[in-house]
């Protein structure tokens, strides 16, 4: 307004001034003629005068009229902005009611986490469905083009939008001007105004809803989340083209949850749940397939969380032929789902001993997508694929501490807890209902340690595997066919001999072949690395000339007693003089085979006990170790120089186990906070998470490893479990 | 919750670190069973007192108020196939199809070995072996053990059959491998807590424990219910 006013003062001057030499010309004469001729009359003529002052009212009628114009566009402008006030207060509700619903649903969830885990309702005050206070909820579902929005939109809501558009035309507002809107609409809340993106992302979300099926047949107590609501629209995207703000706004939000869609169902939910409670004051029998039922869906429960946050990576699996700026719209939409995953992890963690807050676990989330978005970015070929638990392999009595792949069949050795190993192959599967994941069953048992069996190598031919157990034996084993029957007669030339020189645990094991030969180290809680030829002949070995040849295997022995116990050991892959062995002082020690000196020390900072490394790997190209750390780090190590080049805080609980994939590219954690987690290896950015296993004791996952030249990933636990991901 | 309250600095973390000597294995302050919030606790409670002192059978067998009963039995069990692993690695030494070309105990009994479609007259060694690779598949079957928590009556009807069929490898033991039989009895009173177990649960008729280990004892009771 103070422009406006300025601006009519300065109309006013001007006028003014026209004034003045308007009147100015007869008065100057006058002035003139009164100096002249000394007369003090002015000399006024009728018709000048009214000339004049026609003159001047169709100049103030004029003007009238343009205050008059500038008032209505003021007007309009004022309405207009208030019109996109009550628009954006309504977003903010409905944001605000989302909010909530997925509180509620996350509470939901933890409850029933927490009776799934304690067998015991958890005590939650505030839990019940938030109320909407929204008394046009269930209006309509008439088919207008809003159909879709229907379910979220409010009689108010649409008025004030009715309003704004009405608004936005008055003013003439252009359609590029409400696109720069709505795209800036969209920044904030982090989409990207596009509209095959649109499409995308609803693939994804076509995505879960499958699997929500899948987990609401099997009659799970369903949260509003998974409920496979009635929705996707494709007429949002048709719709979401002639975009105002708040229906972009909208049909985003409509995609990023549905929790509210059908509020039936919540009340569905919070009736299961009283009822689980009567059930198991009335009768046990029936609590007891209640529970039953819940317990069986609880890892599916998990995938499904996880699929939630996975689908982020195939709606990027889909998007993949688009062009390169795909990258920034997954990461929000990702984002529920991969919060959901953490919720779960927020549960875990609670039990875990180190007791992190919630703001740790937030920080981690944040830095997951700041890391991702530039990962996206900044590499072209990190097209990344979303890898999704596909078999289960149940056998083991105990839990599982190790596993190795074939290196070229889809096969794998697990070692357990249980004193067996047990050979698998993912090709002859069960397969299981009621679940995605396929079940295996094993087809040989490997008996012969006196023990828990602690780790596993497997030779480069995937001919032969080692085994280290708890009774200080190293075991070779050739490896039996993968396609043996399960229950065929005992070959006790499986078990080709033992190596025997450790006089306690052994802990590690790894691999090395060249041209010549195939060399093995083992480390043990007697304190000693020790370096192997198991093989020294292949020759020799075909020969069947008996054992007796292969007696001294022992090529070596390395220890380095001011740093203690060794805990895990590897090659230098890329320069396999030389090895390396993580010791219980947070060291490592590179030592050189030959001379069994060392060479370098990778020293870890001398502070504190807890960081304790669990494993040690080889880059297997670069000189790089990776160590795995009691204290949820991995750090990095450049090999020549000794120094730590990286360090970073990876998990929520201790780091146990580490694998690099063969090109070097990604590295692979398992973590005792139940989770595996993948990472780039160049920027150290986490690019999956996926929860894994269940804890016995305080122990989770044991291990982790890739496949040598197919892509399968693999996880084994505590609980019995090894899992192989796709 | 119990794991809050330590997190607060007396934090007692029950892994085995690689590097754990076989002294240090699994050695950890006891936690109670009520403190146990794992799906695997009854696992874990039972094989708490196992290494406190497998002789100490009454102890072990006892099952804590309010659990499942299903459940229990079911983890002891897996417990027992688990351990039995230990007397098949040994009998592996001895016992050769040559010798042993039969399952049998006493000369009333061949055992027919039910791991193949149409059972089997498998040679000793390979009745165990395949006897605890089926218990194996069976015990951790999606089918019919989903869960570790609760357990379908009619899974629970299955565990009689895996006990009666387990429960040959220790009468072959018996009547043919004395000497391991007894070292491996001696150290992990195996077949003692396997007969008190199924006697006590009604898991397998006295006729069939043909073992002679309760002679000298009293027999307990069978389950209360
Ligand atoms: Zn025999
Ligand atoms: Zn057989």
């Amino acid at each position: 307004m103070q422009n406006e006013s300025s601006e009519c003062g300065e109309m006013e001057e001007s006028l003014n001034h026209q004034n003045g030499s308007q009147m100015g010309g007869p008065q100057n004469n006058a002035n003139n003629k009164q100096g002249e001729k000394n007369n003090p009359k002015p000399q006024y003529s009728i018709p000048g005068i009214l000339h004049f002052i026609q003159h001047e009212w169709a100049r103030f009628e004029l003007e009238r009229s343009q205050w008059e114009v500038d008032k209505a566009e003021l007007q309009a402008r004022i309405a207009f902005l208030q019109g996109e006030r009550k628009g954006q207060e309504n977003l903010k509700n409905d944001l605000v009611r989302r909010i909530k619903m997925l509180e509620y649903a996350l509470k939901q969830e933890r409850a029933k986490f927490h009776k799934l885990k304690y067998g015991v309702d958890l005590q939650q005050g505030d839990i019940k469905p938030p109320v909407l206070d929204d008394p046009a909820l269930n209006v309509d579902s008439q088919l207008d083009s809003e159909a879709p929005y229907t379910s979220v939109s409010n009689a108010s809501w649409r008025q004030g939008r009715q309003l704004l558009r009405q608004y936005l035309q008055e003013i003439g507002y252009t359609d590029r001007i409400i696109d720069v809107r709505s795209t800036r609409v969209r920044a904030l809340l982090g989409l990207n105004n596009n509209a095959e993106q649109e499409e995308n992302l609803n693939g994804g979300s076509v995505n879960c809803n499958e699997s929500n099926k899948r987990a609401s047949d099997t009659q799970d107590t369903n949260t509003g989340r998974r409920t496979p609501a009635k929705k996707p629209q494709p007429s949002v995207l048709a719709e979401s083209m002639m975009l105002d703000t708040e229906a972009a706004v909208m049909a985003n939000l409509d995609f990023l949850s549905n929790p509210d869609v059908d509020m039936e169902d919540e009340d569905d939910m919070s009736d299961e749940v009283d009822l689980e409670t009567q059930d198991e004051i009335d009768d046990d029998v029936k609590s007891v397939k209640r529970k039953d039922d819940v317990d069986a869906e609880a890892m599916e429960v998990l995938n499904e969380l996880n699929l939630l946050s996975e689908s982020e990576d195939q709606r990027q699996d889909i998007n993949k032929s688009e062009s390169g700026d795909w990258n920034k719209p997954f990461q929000p939409t990702g984002q529920p789902g991969r919060r959901t995953t953490m919720g779960m992890n927020d549960d875990e963690n609670i039990d875990a001993p180190l007791g992190l807050g919630l703001g740790e676990l937030a920080q981690l989330t944040v830095n997951n997508e700041a890391e991702s978005t530039y990962d996206m970015a900044s590499s072209k070929e990190s097209f990344r694929k979303a890898w999704n638990a596909k078999y289960t392999l149940r056998s083991h009595f105990d839990g599982v501490r190790s596993l190795a792949f074939h290196p070229t069949e889809p096969v794998l050795i697990t070692a357990s807890e249980d004193h067996t190993l047990k050979l698998w192959n993912l090709q002859k599967t069960v397969p299981a209902k009621k679940s995605a994941s396929l079940d295996v069953e094993p087809l040989y048992t490997f008996r012969s340690h006196q023990g828990p069996v602690l780790c596993l190598a497997m030779s480069a031919s995937g001919e032969q595997c080692f085994s280290g157990g708890l009774d200080g034996y190293i075991h070779c084993w050739n490896t039996p066919s993968c396609n043996i029957d399960p229950y065929d007669l005992f070959e006790p030339e499986v078990l080709e001999k033992k190596l025997e020189g450790h006089t306690d645990a052994v802990w590690g094991l790894a691999m090395h072949h060249n041209q010549t030969r195939e060399l093995l180290l083992s480390c043990s809680a007697d304190g000693t690395v020790r370096l192997w030829q198991p093989k020294t002949d292949v020759r020799m070995h075909d020969a069947e000339t008996g054992k007796m040849l292969y007696s001294n295997e022992c090529l070596n022995w390395y220890q380095s007693k001011a740093d203690g116990i060794p805990s895990s050991v590897d090659f230098c892959r890329d320069d396999p003089t030389k090895m390396v062995a993580a010791f219980s002082s947070a060291n490592c020690v590179i030592f050189d085979i030959e001379t069994n000196k060392p060479v370098v020390v990778l020293e870890g900072e001398s502070s504190a006990a807890p960081r304790l490394i669990n494993r040690v790997v080889c880059h297997p190209t670069i000189p790089l170790t990776v160590t795995a750390h009691e204290d949820r780090h991995i750090r990095f190590w450049d090999n020549n120089t000794g120094k730590m080049v990286h360090s970073m805080v990876a998990h929520l609980d201790a780091v146990t186990s580490l694998a690099v994939d063969p090109n070097g590219l990604y590295l692979l954690s398992g973590s005792h906070d139940c989770s595996i987690r993948l990472w780039h290896m160049d920027n150290k950015t986490c690019v999956q998470e996926i929860t894994a296993h269940r804890k016995k004791f305080d122990e989770s996952i044991l291990d982790v490893a890739f496949h040598p030249s197919r892509p399968y990933i693999a996880s084994a636990g505590a609980d019995g479990l090894a899992k192989v991901f796709v | 919750m119990s794991k809050m309250k330590m997190a607060d600095g007396s934090t007692i973390l029950r892994r085995n670190r690689p590097g754990t000597k076989v002294k240090d294995f699994c050695r950890w302050p006891d936690e109670a069973f009520e403190e146990m919030d794992s799906t695997l606790a009854v696992q874990q409670y039972i094989q708490q007192l196992i290494r406190k002192d497998p002789a100490n059978i009454d102890l072990i067998l006892k099952m804590p108020d309010a659990q499942d009963e299903g459940v229990w039995k079911y983890e002891h069990l897996r417990q027992f196939c688990m351990e039995l692993n230990g007397l098949a690695v040994r009998l592996q030494g001895e016992c050769q199809p040559e010798t042993c070309n039969q399952m049998t105990a006493t000369e009333q009994w061949i055992f027919l070995c039910a791991a193949h479609k149409t059972p089997k007259e498998c040679p000793a060694i390979d009745y165990t072996r395949h006897t605890l690779d089926g218990a194996a598949c069976l015990l951790n079957s999606n089918k019919y053990f989903p869960s570790r928590v609760s357990i379908k009556e009619s899974s629970v009807a299955k565990l009689g059959s895996v006990c009666r069929r387990v429960y040959r490898i220790f009468s072959h033991a018996y009547y043919h491998h004395r000497t391991i039989f007894d070292e491996f009895e001696n150290e992990t009173y195996l077949c003692r807590r396997f007969t008190h177990f199924v006697t006590k649960y009604n898991l397998m008729s006295k006729d069939n424990l043909i073992v002679p280990i309760l002679e000298d004892e009293n027999v307990p009771g069978e389950s209360e219910a």
